[in-house]
């Protein structure tokens, strides 16, 4: 009964979203050198004629290639992304058949904050691609692959669902694991770890009480109040001042 | 659209509602979305189920909407399917996930590489150690860390078990989901077994952690290889009895046989993995594929189905089941003596006898529990193992500190219940509690 008192915070008609204050970091650039001897490379994700093949077919539309561990890693413009995967999917000697995952990376630099990567198998042929693009924070819509892979759906909500990064053209752009009644994005870099209080309201506790706004409050810094929810039993031990 | 059910004692008036938006999206999705099933079945040249007659009289013959889970013993979890009903055919399926989000990527943020171990443990929580080894070997990958030869054996006979474990629990489970209650306590008996050797090897029995980046944290005793030749041994028998029980069953067959069926192409386009695209006729297993550890060094078969349906799916685990136990046997026989974990205090935990008798051992310790491993600055990689639902895998990306930059899970159990939702539609509504089974999904995975 008392904790609704703690939980309890001003009512308001509706609730505004709150933008997020956060500040960026400096960057300064890495250049992780390749290492050939990493002793975890893999045969399949050396690709050096996938890559001719796609400048060959789109020119500077691929302004990137970046290996490491063994991986390459083909930097492509977001623009383009779904005729790169449709390129990749249906030439015979290519032949990435199978998508095996995608997902958001917040960079957390002051341009082309946010980039998708895409994880696309060739069966037939062995080999693994990563495909990157990048994705500033004024314009994050980037064509979804979904038309082109199927497997891409989920992934995609899932991006969106996270980092807030909205996909043209997908099926069914709904959130994946949180609510569609929660109005920020988690795995951004300023959202803080133990959540934002009040984003999520929960049942009453009691039949009468309030919402419990923030389940969490002590880890949130509110401080606890002197007066129990319950009624301790009277004992030598108890302190006298914490009964009302 | 859909109002909300009044349950006495449980009204809030306006106050609340269960997060109202969100249902109300779902319900708008399921009107929304292309019914494929006349497709599905043109493209499957069976007749299946006639789509039925409208009857104001026979609620069975109507449309309806049906929500099963997120509480529901069959779904194996807190999976939520609202389905759309033509009688007893499903028209179309929208799964809901998300009811055990922890946000384990975000945590994993601001935690050590080593520290995040344990969070691994709870995602596919059926078998903990595939995804601790899928988790040390990315990180090994991104920091450019070789193991010592030992350890990548005794690796693999932990997967294995791990293996055995998570398809023993598949096979219990679906068989009580199919009526069969006896089957569940003859699978867990072996698990129980597993268990015990989880128990001497790592001194847990469920939630293992024993990998350690750089190696495994402590080697197998005397003790726990008897155990794990003991098991071999009683494990055949114990599956081949399995097999004389069900390979025959009338019931088992009927229940199985043409079910949840999905095609080549499908099973390619939908990106389903593991077990339930090898059913499918897909070669594809990352231990071939991409192999890691000592896998390209041992002999062992990838068993393929092409039917498609959960009866082949139950064959391929079961042979599966027995392949890892050729793999284990090789294992045992062919583990070299010789270290458990890399030598470099930046790369591995120095070990207990260093760190109690010698002060480098001890400030080692310290430090590498405090920093840690330290990947190069912008440095990116991903590593795939084939966990007993899938490829398993993690991308890691690196800012040069000892915690990742952001980590990226590939759960197979997450693809897999995206080709489900597919599956279901145009299946009986009884037959989904057997596609769940057979598809074999953990929410722990699924939902991050």
């Amino acid at each position: 009964m008392r904790d609704d008192e703690r939980n309890a915070q001003p009512k308001e008609e509706k609730r505004e979203h709150e933008a997020l204050k956060f500040y960026y970091t400096p960057t300064d650039e890495a250049r992780p050198e390749d290492s050939e001897s990493n002793p975890h490379a893999k045969g399949t994700t050396r690709i050096p004629e996938v890559i001719d093949a796609l400048v060959e077919e789109f020119g500077d539309v691929v302004w990137n290639v970046e290996s490491y561990a063994g991986e390459d890693t083909v930097f492509v413009e977001k623009e383009k992304i779904r005729e790169v995967c449709r390129f990749l999917r249906d030439r015979d000697e290519l032949s990435f058949n199978y998508f095996a995952d995608c997902g958001g990376i917040d960079r957390f630099t002051e341009d082309e904050r946010y980039e998708m990567f895409y994880n696309i198998l060739s069966l037939e042929r062995n080999k693994r691609i990563r495909l990157k693009v990048r994705i500033d924070e004024d314009d994050l819509s980037v064509p979804s692959v979904s038309p082109v892979y199927r497997a891409a759906n989920w992934n995609e909500r899932e991006a969106y669902d996270m980092l807030g990064i909205t996909f043209e053209g997908h099926p069914d752009l709904r959130r994946m694991y949180m609510p569609e009644d929660f109005e920020y994005f988690p795995l951004r870099k300023e959202f803080p770890l133990l959540g934002v209080p009040g984003s999520l309201p929960l049942p009453p506790q009691t039949p009468e009480g309030e919402l419990t706004m923030d389940p969490f409050a002590a880890a949130h810094g509110s401080k606890p109040t002197k007066s129990k929810s319950y009624l301790e039993p009277k004992s030598d031990f108890t302190d006298d001042t914490d009964i009302e | 659209m859909a109002t909300a059910p009044q349950f006495p004692g449980l009204d809030f008036g306006d106050k609340f509602r269960f997060w109202p938006k969100h249902n109300e999206k779902i319900y708008e999705r399921l009107e929304a979305k292309h019914a494929w099933i006349e497709e599905k079945r043109a493209a499957q040249g069976d007749g299946g189920v006639p789509a039925t007659e409208w009857s104001e009289e026979d609620p069975l013959e109507n449309e309806m909407i049906l929500n099963m889970g997120p509480q529901h013993p069959a779904t194996h979890g807190v999976l939520r399917c609202v389905v759309k009903l033509d009688g007893e055919t499903i028209e179309k399926a929208v799964l809901d996930i998300g009811y055990l989000h922890r946000g384990i990527e975000k945590l994993a943020e601001s935690k050590t590489y080593q520290e995040f171990m344990p969070y691994t443990d709870r995602m596919d929580y059926l078998s903990p150690y595939s995804n601790n080894v899928a988790w040390c070997l990315a990180v090994e990958k991104l920091a450019g860390i070789e193991i010592p030869e030992r350890a990548a054996w005794i690796r693999m006979i932990m997967c294995e078990l791990a293996r055995i474990s998570s398809h023993c629990l598949w096979l219990g489970v679906g068989l009580m989901d199919a009526g069969a209650v006896s089957g569940f306590l003859w699978t867990f008996q072996q698990r129980e077994d597993i268990y015990s050797i989880f128990d001497e090897v790592a001194g847990a029995r469920f939630t293992v952690s024993h990998a350690r980046i750089g190696g495994v944290a402590s080697d197998l005793t005397p003790r726990s290889f008897e155990l794990i030749r003991a098991f071999c041994d009683s494990f055949r028998e114990e599956l081949a009895s399995w097999q004389k029980f069900l390979n025959r069953n009338r019931i088992w067959i009927e229940r199985n046989k043409d079910v949840g069926r999905i095609t080549k192409e499908e099973a390619i386009e939908l990106g389903m993995t593991g077990p339930n695209l090898r059913g499918s006729g897909v070669e594809y297993d990352v231990r071939r594929f991409e192999p890691y550890l000592k896998y390209d060094e041992v002999d062992f078969t990838i068993p393929i189905r092409d039917e498609g349906d959960c009866l082949a799916r139950y064959f391929l685990r079961l042979e599966e089941m027995e392949q890892s136990i050729r793999i284990i046997e090789q294992c045992l026989d062919r583990m070299p003596e010789g270290p458990i974990r890399a030598d470099d205090a930046k790369q591995a935990y120095p070990s207990k006898d260093e760190v109690y008798y010698s002060m480098e051992g001890m400030i080692h310790d310290f430090m590498y529990t405090d920093v840690g491993t330290q990947a190069p600055k912008g440095a990116n990689a991903y590593h795939a193992v084939e966990s007993p639902k899938g490829e398993l895998g993690f991308y890691l990306t690196s800012d040069g500190t000892g915690r990742p930059f952001r980590v990226r899970i590939n759960a197979p159990s997450f693809t897999n219940l995206q080709g489900m939702e597919y599956i279901m539609e145009g299946s009986l509504v009884a037959d989904t509690v057997v596609i769940i089974g057979s598809i074999d999904p953990v929410m722990g995975e699924a939902d991050k």
